[in-house]
């Protein structure tokens, strides 16, 4: 019953909150092929939102439109209201609150986890400050609080090159916990970690997901993962949306599909088994 | 392809042996000449132990010397190689500053000891400035490449933040190309003493000024002894410089564990 109730919900009231939209989005990396072509989105804030599909289908690319690291050739892209693009002002300003973990999570290796960790505090701290790495200490609390928070606690004074793959995601992790995010982007964070391993930090974002009330965009290879822990999953096949399905707990509450007959839709699927 | 490879090689021969005929270079002389070097080896037995004090002196002061040049030459060139690098400037930038550091790299460091002593004089001061004008050059030249392997990524995870530029390097850059920068400090450190070791030649302090100065008169035992101390010296720096490797750079660029034996 209570699935219902939040299902007529969700098209009333929280769709007034869209956090990221994005309309008719195309883009590429040289000027012939396309990586994402004619994307039509709309992210509620507070969602946890998954893009899942095969390697080259473009997911990654969406999220680098999302942070202004990639801009789109047409269409529009509005995230909280602002068009992302890393040479304005404006969206310079408000990047702290877009965490990005990328693919290969980009810790800096040479330096300690807690440094890892409080470099996502920079956009707050003053020049003279960062410059000589005078962090205040009530920087130096939070991000103590957050090593606790993602199980790092006792290992902060490690390099993080020592790290094993699931605590370099958890760095990865605290670091952009650090920036107080509103929106989280995460690129196949737990693909090449074990069953048990990708659980658990799936569990960690989730969890801190509902508390700081983030909006969390994360790019999965396994459809399961995506479907067990997400509440929105779109299926992103040769930069096109082909599907995309509304999951409360182990219901499908919305499902909606692009141009797509229930054969290719359903070939699409053995194509993901088959990974 | 094989047949192409015969030719490559038969060309190069030619060329050797068109080039030595050009310079006077005759193997036969070489040969004749092995009985002088005896001579010059015999007379370096005679070694004039009494000359040691000052030997170990005047190293002392050729490594100050190198140690002053690699460390000035470093710190100049660490700014300069931010700004020559290309993953962190526009063409306008680096461009000029590469042409500039090019530009110090053509003159070998005698060459430059020459122009100091001209401008300061003789004396070791002008050897210090010319090894930060080599060591400045190469440096540069090193680090900003090394800057340009950097893993794009954490660049881009780091800079998604909204970080300035300036906290992109000192978060990022610095500590990603620091390993680097140690061993290339220290690789000039141990060039720079040999360097420093002969810019004696031409005035501008250090043992080879006492090296060249026997030689020219015949003493070969005394500069031998002044020999023996460079090379003994240069081979300590050597080893110290592997065991510091070890320790502090090859570890953390792979994350390996060096053995310890």
């Amino acid at each position: 019953m209570e699935l219902l109730q939040m299902n007529s919900h969700s098209f009333s009231t929280i769709s007034t909150k869209k956090i990221i939209q994005m309309n008719d989005v195309w883009t590429s990396y040289d000027s012939k092929n396309y990586a994402v072509k004619g994307i039509n989105l709309s992210i509620d804030r507070g969602t946890n939102y998954a893009f899942v599909g095969q390697s080259g289908s473009g997911k990654s690319t969406l999220l680098k439109l999302m942070n202004g690291m990639m801009s789109a050739s047409k269409g529009t892209i509005k995230i909280d209201y602002q068009t992302p693009n890393m040479n304005d002002k404006k969206f310079k300003s408000m990047m702290h609150t877009i965490g990005y973990i990328p693919q290969s999570l980009g810790l800096i290796k040479n330096i300690t986890v807690l440094e890892n960790i409080l470099i996502g505090a920079l956009p707050r701290m003053k020049k003279f400050q960062s410059f000589f790495k005078i962090f205040p200490n009530e920087e130096i609390q939070e991000a103590k609080k957050i090593l606790k928070l993602v199980g790092l606690s006792g290992k902060e004074e490690r390099k993080a090159y020592m790290l094993s793959g699931g605590e370099k995601r958890r760095v990865a992790i605290a670091r952009a916990f650090m920036q107080k995010p509103t929106i989280l982007l995460a690129d196949e964070i737990v693909s090449e970690l074990d069953h048990f391993t990708a659980r658990e930090i799936m569990n960690l974002i989730v969890d801190a997901q509902k508390r700081m009330n983030l909006t969390a965009i994360m790019v999965h290879h396994d459809m399961q993962l995506a479907l067990e822990y997400s509440n929105r999953v779109a299926v992103i096949k040769d930069g096109e949306k082909i599907l995309e399905i509304g999951v409360e707990g182990d219901k499908i509450v919305d499902f909606q599909t692009g141009d797509l007959t229930s054969d290719e839709i359903m070939e699409m699927y053995s194509d993901e088994s088959k990974k | 392809m094989n047949q192409k490879n015969n030719l490559i090689v038969g060309i190069i021969i030619a060329l050797v042996v068109v080039a030595s005929y050009n310079v006077d270079a005759n193997p036969v002389e070489f040969f004749e000449g092995i009985p002088n070097l005896a001579i010059v080896a015999e007379e370096m037995t005679q070694v004039e132990a009494e000359l040691f004090g000052i030997a170990f002196w005047s190293m002392f002061e050729t490594i100050q010397m190198a140690f002053i040049g690699t460390i000035v030459g470093v710190a100049i060139s660490l700014p300069l190689s931010m700004f020559a690098a290309r993953n962190l400037n526009s063409k306008f930038v680096y461009g000029p500053v590469r042409a500039i550091l090019a530009a110090i790299r053509t003159f070998p460091s005698i060459l430059w000891a020459i122009l100091f002593v001209i401008m300061v004089g003789l004396g070791p001061f002008a050897g210090v400035l010319a090894i930060i004008m080599y060591t400045v050059g190469f440096v540069a030249k090193l680090q900003y490449e090394a800057i340009e392997t950097i893993d794009a990524d954490p660049m881009d995870a780091v800079s998604s933040i909204g970080v300035s530029k300036w906290q992109l390097i000192r978060y990022v850059v610095l500590p990603e190309s620091a390993p680097h920068l140690l061993s290339q400090m220290l690789y000039m450190f141990d060039y720079n003493v040999r360097q420093t070791s002969i810019l004696g030649l031409v005035g501008a302090g250090g043992i080879g000024f006492y090296i060249i100065n026997y030689i020219k008169f015949f003493e070969y035992g005394k500069a031998a002894v002044f020999m023996i101390v460079v090379l003994v010296t240069v081979l300590i720096i050597d080893w110290v410089s592997v065991k510091i490797r070890d320790k502090y750079i090859i570890k953390s660029q792979h994350g390996m564990k060096v053995v310890k034996t």
